[in-house]
């Protein structure tokens, strides 16, 4: 583990978290659970992304596309292949690791803002692309994930995909709720695992300094590829699953604002840190789907605008996102206890990371 | 690098292989006339379209009607790029506060009901409606949904709603997807279809210019391809049938998710020797489109509905003089159609409720202000007032235009032989004035729609 701040202090955090996750369901009427899932998709696909622009500093605005080719990739197959739905996603992984590579290979000549450019160029295309194809997406109208059933309503052959739950007691949306924590709950172990292993060292040495890192044996080529792909299939998973959740998928749900809201995810969070996605995923939830729709009528236009000044604001008090600001003050604290200089702790500030925030790996040498 | 080109070049190819190969092998939906026609038989005996006791697993019929007051939901985008159809929702809260202020609507029972209208965003994006339909009818515990925007947004919906037997009607959209009533009988348009649209526009360039030659400039996505397929069938029927021999001679199509304009497609289409313009568009693309028409071709273009309201065609300026319509209610900013009762009495209500001069004559505010009309005849025509009760009034009804309908035109409906109710236009030719000059008068085509999508 790397984080900074007493074992005991991480194991109770954790605890209460997973407390916390299995109570929400419960807690909440079903529509609020959905939503829940919902931010558990982008939550995904978001730690996705932070793999590629938090650890391995490549900016992609691109990923909105990766997370709507995985939702098609799972709806297609589903309803014309008739997979078992919760197959798809590993299908959407292998499919989305491959477009994340084409994509990613431009990455190796361009980089920072021409690469954001080429990426946006993606994010644009997408749903013209669903569009092109519209015999296998449906084109603008989207696509139902129907599969034949027997108790279809009104003597329909088929009809949309359902989760009912096989435990008593337990209503379908819990159960629901359940399996995609699973998911994600797994999806974010692998990060972890990626970003902790030699590979993870390598993408935050290429992220600091290239030639460095080359110097120091690092395949770059390979590993930024790599990074891509990976990054892309996580993203992709994250959209299967947003397609299962909804049982239909549309292009207009995979536009560059989604591509966007990723990236904000990823820094409100924390970028660079594991839970961050996670995080920023639920604080830009909470904003979008609780708070903005209670605003007051003459306000509710301005969510937008009011999530903008909010974006700045925080930028400018806390640009290291959720989670890095909590690190610094934990690590502000130590240093305090031990009768230090705080100086040490937070000199990873001045660390040349393309997004200026805290690696996490390179912290955990430092910090603790 | 050469040698991974070729690796990655040769995955591609393999990947698009396999995709190709796994193609659709149902591309027609589930709405198969023969399975409905069968099923129609037990809802017959009943005499009612909808018998909640077959078609509803939990009914909850009078759900959303507390004592006086009915609960109505509504979505549509309050912001993001489509939020320019949230006055849609003005409109319906404009009536909803007007029926309210003069003591309710006296439904068919007898009884008089307020409206609480609540409305919730989705930003049009259909991945979002789910959970604020759920939110409607679990939470807010919505006796209905009226007016909600968007194709894609009542799709993602529709299973759900049916499922559960909570009506959605007015859908503020025209498309060929709500022709589809056996399946889904608690949906029901508040708009003409865009398919009759066209087949308006064809009869009449049919009477005026058989050989016609045309150029078809269409948004690539469920709202144009319906004008398009719909076309192209009305053609093929006009020139079997009539012996016209009317030929569509440039087609473009155009993806509003592109980011760029018509210009490239009009000039390209003004040089296909076409003697007719039909563009099916809409938003603010389509005032546009008029205003990129070059002045050596001679045409007056055809436009979309959603587009002839005051405020798309103020975009279009001047370059809007001369473009055609198929027009079904009445235009509070035509001069003309101001002295009707039916235009002065929403001019002033609306004022009343809150409207000011621009939301009056904008054309937009008043289609909301029309699905209120059209749920207050629903409610009046209503005997028992429940979930099935409304459907079934909306599935046979038989009544003179309502609200800003133009007067000539019938409302029937009849379950889901017939599931439209407006089905009947006017041909219409943009004055100087800002108003619209009568080329041919209404006409009628009640439960036509329906075979005319097929």
């Amino acid at each position: 583990m790397t984080s900074t701040g007493p074992r005991w202090v991480r194991y109770a955090s954790g605890a209460v978290m997973a407390v916390v996750l299995v109570a929400l369901p419960f807690m909440f009427p079903a529509f609020r659970v959905n939503q829940f899932v919902t931010w558990m998709c982008l939550a995904v696909a978001a730690a996705g992304l932070n793999l590629l622009t938090g650890f391995n500093g490549q900016i992609s605005v691109g990923h909105g596309a990766l997370y709507g080719l995985g939702a098609y990739t799972a709806a297609i197959l589903v309803t014309d292949s008739g997979w078992p739905m919760l197959a798809t996603p590993v299908a959407a992984a292998a499919v989305c690791f491959v477009a994340g590579v084409v994509i990613g290979l431009p990455a190796l000549r361009i980089k920072g803002l021409y690469l954001a450019l080429v990426t946006l160029a993606v994010a644009t295309l997408f749903p013209a692309l669903v569009e092109q194809f519209s015999s296998l997406t449906g084109g603008s109208s989207g696509l139902s994930l129907v599969v034949p059933q027997d108790d279809c309503p009104r003597g329909r052959p088929e009809c949309p995909v359902r989760w009912e739950s096989p435990i008593d007691g337990l209503a379908s949306d819990q159960w629901r709720y359940f399996v995609f924590l699973a998911v994600t709950v797994v999806m974010f172990i692998v990060v972890a695992n990626i970003v902790r292993s030699r590979t993870g060292r390598s993408l935050v040495a290429i992220r600091d300094n290239e030639v460095a890192a080359e110097a120091s044996g690092v395949n770059v080529s390979r590993a930024k590829i790599l990074t891509f792909g990976t990054s892309a299939a996580i993203a992709g998973v994250g959209g299967a699953m947003l397609a299962l959740n909804n049982g239909r998928v549309n292009p207009t749900s995979f536009t560059l604002l989604v591509s966007i809201y990723l990236l904000v995810a990823v820094v409100v969070g924390g970028a660079a840190t594991i839970v961050g996605p996670a995080v920023g995923t639920v604080v830009a939830g909470l904003f979008n789907d609780v708070i903005a729709p209670e605003l007051p009528g003459r306000f509710e236009n301005a969510a937008p605008v009011i999530l903008g000044v909010l974006l700045v604001i925080q930028m400018l008090l806390a640009p290291n996102g959720i989670v890095g600001q909590i690190r610094d003050l934990q690590a502000r604290i130590a240093a305090r206890r031990h009768g230090g200089d705080p100086g040490g702790q937070t000199g990873h500030l001045a660390t040349p990371g393309g997004t200026g925030t805290e690696p996490e790996d390179l912290g955990s040498a430092s910090g603790t | 690098m050469n040698q991974l080109w070729k690796r990655l070049i040769a995955l591609a190819a393999v990947t698009m292989l396999v995709a190709a190969a796994c193609g659709r092998d149902d591309d027609s939906g589930s709405g198969s006339d023969d399975g409905g026609d069968s099923d129609s038989g037990g809802e017959e005996a009943s005499g009612a379209f909808i018998d909640p006791s077959i078609d509803c697993t939990d009914y909850q019929g009078t759900a959303g009607i507390d004592g006086d007051t009915i609960k109505i939901g509504t979505i549509r985008p309050a912001d993001g790029p489509y939020a320019i159809y949230d006055n849609v929702t003005t409109g319906l809260e404009a009536w909803a506060k007007s029926v309210n202020d003069e003591g309710g609507i006296t439904a068919g029972d007898g009884n008089t009901y307020k409206i609480e209208l609540i409305k919730e965003n989705d930003s049009y994006d259909p991945a979002k409606t789910p959970a604020v339909a759920q939110k409607l009818v679990e939470q807010e515990g919505v006796f209905l949904l009226a007016g909600n925007i968007g194709t894609e947004s009542n799709l993602s919906i529709r299973d759900y709603l049916n499922d559960n037997c909570v009506p959605n009607v007015a859908l503020a959209t025209g498309s060929s997807e709500w022709n589809k009533a056996d399946d889904y009988p608690w949906y029901i348009s508040g708009l003409p279809a865009y398919a009759l649209e066209a087949n308006y526009w064809l009869d009449y360039i049919a009477q005026n210019n058989p050989e016609a030659k045309i150029a078809l400039l269409y948004q690539d996505d469920d709202f144009g391809q319906a004008y398009r397929d719909a076309l192209n069938e009305a053609i093929e029927r006009s020139n079997n049938d009539n012996g016209t021999s009317i030929e569509i001679v440039g087609e473009q199509g155009y993806n509003p998710l592109s980011g760029t304009t018509t210009e490239a497609a009009v000039t390209s289409l003004s040089q296909s020797g076409a003697d007719e313009f039909i563009v099916g568009i809409g938003g603010t693309p389509c005032p546009q489109t008029l205003t990129f028409i070059p002045d050596t071709w001679d045409v007056d273009p055809f436009i979309s509905v959603t587009c002839a309201g005051n405020l798309a065609m103020s975009i279009a300026g001047e370059a809007g003089v001369g473009a055609i319509q198929a027009q079904a209610t009445l235009d509070p900013a035509d001069p003309n159609d101001a002295q009707t009762p039916e235009v002065q009495e929403f001019l002033t209500k609306g004022a009343a409720a809150g409207l000011d001069e621009a939301q009056l004559t904008g054309g937009v505010v008043s289609v909301g202000w029309g699905f209120g009309t059209y749920l207050q005849n629903l409610l009046e025509n209503t005997e028992v007032v429940d979930r099935a009760g409304i459907m079934n009034t909306a599935y046979s009804l038989d009544t003179p235009a309502y609200g800003l309908v133009r007067p000539d035109i019938t409302i029937k409906t009849d379950g889901a032989n017939d599931p439209w109710g407006i089905e009947g236009f006017r041909i219409a030719q943009r004055n100087a004035d800002g108003g619209w000059d009568e080329l041919a008068p209404v006409t009628n085509r009640d439960g036509e729609t329906r075979e005319l999508i097929g």
